[in-house]
């Protein structure tokens, strides 16, 4: 049966009559960001007054902006790199495998997505002032990475579950294949997809991520997400929306990415 | 023989987590424990007996509240369209959905300031639209706060209601259907009750996130919207007492880790039930 | 309870997914009390005829008519029919009674009266004891007979069961036919019944339609369409049966003569409706196992290939006119029993053979 089946015409209309002011208002902002950064005065506004590309020039030009745009891609790397490794050595581990207290696991690599980011970032930055390491992207970056984690392990978990039944593995294992051989062969190409797709949110969410970067900032250590909010509450420019639009430009590389993922689960 | 190399891999893989969950989470909430507690309770009264912390948690509970009712409400109409709409359309509406999901907040939370300040997009159309001559103050107040959250907390609360609709089997519905019931009566007593687990975990995690919120009450919000987490950095940046602000932030982690057990026991009802 | 069955009858209908015709020209008549079983394989129509006279899916043409009046344009909830799916589609959040309850509270029926005959109905299908339970808590033949009390407390025109038993085990698919057999009797009600299961139609229904590919190929009742099978498809479907090809040579006493590729001559019945070959055209007939018989001076001659001894009956297979037929006996003993290789003549009375279209 056709999914599409369910319900009326008439109030499947309706349905989407309804939906549609909601969409825009989740659509809306992400809308203007763009044509705000091409306004040619100081104070933005909108419509701009006038097309023109002085503010992302403004932007590319500034030497603190770029510096914190290169910083955040450093230290979004490394958190991705570590959340993947972390992410998806666990969640091959957990895979196919019962034992008790395995969802209370499960819960606490879930966790830093639940629990309020303040707590993590005052005793983070307790810990790394300790270090002496605030403003470093190896301190941020390895904090981020702990955000970044649950993404993969999720991402990955699905995949595995999708694409792995553990019969596979007991099989070839008793065909005589040693572990390292097993996690090439049958474990990595059912980790792939779901590592990239999770990978990709890690990415984003520590590219994103202002908390934890305020709290350990550091004179030479300043994020473009933590720039963008000291500049937000000093003066709306031009200026930022055409940083904002970066961030923009990686939502829309992630959706797509994501659509491609989905079509390439469909249809392997 | 067999079990010992199944064993053995099992601690392996989980110790790169486990490092960094130990030095990054555990170690640091550890320490700010102990931090907490250098003067017995000393440092836990001080900032409970502050008003400060009553205004931040009663902002927070409020805030939280409304943003997780109307982010429920939009989010089940929002639910309801994927779910009866065709794949073509739902492949649309999920990447509407999901674009804000992708955005950062902060981007989002400044677009929002953009629209909603005196010479934004918003007052420039109520002024063309005659319906006031001076801008309204629609920015840095509680409203805009709701607004900013509510935007971000949305996607969050439209999953876990489609999940459950999609449990719903089709035949159910013709069911209740052929036995007499109408669109309304079809809705009241199958649809609602058999997404309720949905709307319960929905819930709950559009409060959790509502409730850690850090960068909106800054941003769209006025001082009088401080929430637990802006008191925080207020303890560390302003009143520079790391002790204090290490007991206020105990305390919120008391507070919502009952809110998280529930939430994980609401969704693990969900897969199980459907 | 009297529930009184009324008529539905449905003309003419039709209904296209894309430009894939799922039901093609379908007409039928049940009457009131009658049992009709819509019988064919996975993707003939059964389904979706069923579904369009319930309401679930409209129609592109032809009429549905209860007691004379055409409901076509009623939505499903004001159709008044008892439908149970496969699968039983019970309400997951309420209990046996609640369930049963469901459609007198969506008719505003006053709550005490809602539970009194609920609490009724579940008497009547042996059920009484457990109006509390959750469906979850029960059997996939105790869940059938709520979802059969379901569609029965409201008292509707018809009942309407698509595969109801296709989840359960054999023993308990045989003993709830019966128990729906004997409802059925009780409450007099008409019923249609969509099943693939040939032996559960033969064994339920006053009448049967055999529907393939979206058309309704042969109507009537268990015994007509068993025996007089009119098209190969019927023939092979209800039941084994042997197809014999042969030249049309015409008709004598009313029955078709036709000739064999070895030159011998075979009578069959020809059917009403059955379209006459031409003389000398190909003609195709169906004779079933067990009235294909070894006859000493039988028409058709053949070797015996197999012979399995399978209980009540005896299988040989017996190659003749170039292919392998069927043929089953009771007349069967460990020493009589003939072998492999052993020369036969087979033959068979005239009215047990048909004629068939195509």
């Amino acid at each position: 049966m056709a999914e599409a089946e369910r319900g009326s015409r008439g109030g499947r209309a309706l349905l989407l009559a309804a939906a549609a002011p909601i969409l825009l208002f989740l659509l809306l902002p992400s809308l203007i960001i763009v044509p705000m950064a091409l306004t040619r005065g100081q104070l933005l506004q909108f419509p701009p007054e006038w097309v023109s590309v002085r503010p992302f020039l403004d932007y590319v030009g500034d030497g603190n902006w770029t510096a914190s745009t290169l910083l955040s891609l450093q230290v979004a790397l490394l958190a991705t790199l570590v959340g993947a490794v972390c992410g998806t050595a666990a969640a091959v581990g957990l895979h196919g495998r019962r034992f008790t207290g395995r969802g209370l696991l499960i819960g606490l690599i879930m966790s830093p997505i639940v629990v309020p980011v303040v707590v993590l970032a005052l005793g983070q930055y307790l810990v790394f002032a300790r270090l002496q390491l605030l403003g470093s992207p190896l301190s941020i970056g390895l904090a981020h990475g702990l955000l970044a984690t649950p993404y993969v392990f999720i991402s990955v978990q699905t995949s595995l579950a999708a694409n792995l039944d553990p019969a596979l593995i007991r099989s070839a294992r008793s065909l005589g294949a040693r572990f390292p051989s097993v996690l090439r062969h049958v474990y990595w190409p059912a980790v792939r997809p779901g590592l990239g797709a999770g990978a990709l949110l890690g990415f984003a969410v520590s590219f994103d991520e202002v908390v934890i970067a305020l709290f350990l900032q550091g004179p030479q250590g300043v994020t473009l997400p933590v720039r963008m909010f000291t500049a937000i509450q000093f003066e709306l420019t031009p200026k930022i929306a055409a940083a904002a639009s970066v961030f923009i430009a990686l939502a829309v590389l992630g959706l797509v990415v994501q659509a491609l993922g989905r079509r390439g689960e469909v249809q392997p | 023989m067999a079990a010992t190399p199944h064993r053995l891999p099992l601690l392996w893989l989980l110790l790169p987590a486990g490092l960094l969950y130990g030095g990054l989470a555990l170690y640091p909430l550890a320490g700010m424990l102990q931090m907490s507690l250098t003067e017995g309770w000393g440092h836990y009264a001080e900032v409970t007996q502050g008003r400060l912390l009553w205004r931040a948690a009663t902002n927070t509970v409020a805030i939280s509240l409304t943003t997780t009712a109307i982010a429920l409400l939009l989010g089940y109409v929002l639910a309801a369209g994927l779910w009866r709409c065709g794949p073509a359309t739902r492949a649309l509406l999920l990447a509407f959905i999901m674009l804000p999901f992708w955005t950062a907040v902060l981007v989002k939370n400044f677009a929002w300031a953009a629209l909603l300040q005196d010479n934004g997009v918003v007052n420039g159309l109520l002024q063309w639209a005659g319906l006031t001559t001076a801008p309204v103050t629609l920015l840095h107040n509680r409203l805009a706060v709701i607004i900013g959250m509510v935007h971000y907390v949305l996607p969050y609360a439209v999953f876990p209601i489609y999940t459950a609709m999609r449990g719903i089997d089709l035949r159910v519905e013709r069911a209740a259907r052929s036995l007499g019931a109408g669109t309304l009566a079809l809705f009241w007593t199958v649809l609602l009750p058999l997404t309720m687990p949905g709307v319960l975990s929905a819930g709950l995690l559009a409060f959790i996130v509502s409730a850690g919120f850090y960068v909106t009450p800054v941003v769209l919000g006025s001082p009088s919207d401080m929430m637990v987490s802006n008191l925080v950095s207020y303890y560390v940046h302003e009143l520079v007492d790391f002790n204090a602000a290490a007991a206020l932030a105990m305390l919120i982690l008391a507070a919502i880790t009952p809110v998280i057990v529930l939430q994980q026991f609401a969704s693990r009802g969900q897969h199980g039930g459907g | 309870m009297t529930v009184s069955g009324r008529s539905v009858e449905v003309r003419g209908l039709h209904k296209n997914y894309g430009p894939h015709l799922a039901v093609r020209d379908v007409s039928f008549h049940l009457q009131p009390g009658e049992f009709l079983t819509l019988l064919g394989p996975s993707g003939s129509g059964k389904t979706t005829t069923l579904m369009m006279v319930a309401g679930f899916e409209a129609p592109d043409r032809g009429e549905i008519l209860v007691a004379g009046q055409d409901v076509a344009g009623l939505p499903p909830e004001r159709r008044n029919f008892g439908v149970v799916f496969q699968g039983y589609a019970l309400f997951p959040h309420m209990s046996v009674l609640e369930n049963v309850a469901f459609p007198l509270r969506m008719r505003g029926l006053p709550g005490a009266e809602q539970r009194r005959r609920a609490g009724e109905m579940l008497e009547k299908v042996g059920l009484s004891a457990f109006a509390g339970r959750q469906p979850r808590q029960l059997s996939g033949g105790q869940q059938q007979r709520v979802a059969l009390a379901r569609a029965l407390v409201f008292e509707p025109d018809a009942l309407l069961l698509d595969e109801p038993l296709g989840a359960l085990d054999r023993k308990l698919r045989e003993s709830l036919q019966q128990e729906i057999k004997a409802i059925q009797r009780r409450v007099g009600i008409s019923i249609l019944f969509v099943t693939h299961d040939q032996d559960e139609a033969m064994g339920m229904s006053d009448r049967i339609a055999v529907m393939a590919e979206g058309r309704l190929v042969q109507l009537g009742s268990p015994a007509e369409v068993y025996l007089h099978p009119r098209t190969p498809f019927v023939a092979g479907f209800l039941g084994e049966t042997n197809f014999l090809t042969g030249s049309f040579c015409g008709v004598a006493d009313g029955l078709a003569v036709l000739r064999f590729a070895d030159g011998s001559l075979g009578r069959a019945r020809l059917p009403d409706g059955v379209a006459v070959p031409e003389q000398g055209g190909k003609a195709l007939l169906s004779v079933r196992p067990e009235r294909l018989r070894l006859l000493p001076d039988g028409p058709v001659a053949g070797v015996v290939e197999s012979c399995t001894f399978l209980g009540r009956h005896a299988r040989y297979v017996v190659q003749a006119l170039g292919q392998s037929l069927a043929l089953s006996t009771t007349e069967w003993s460990p020493g009589a029993a003939l072998p492999a290789g052993a020369a036969v003549r087979l033959g068979w009375a005239a009215e047990d053979a048909q004629l068939l279209d195509g």
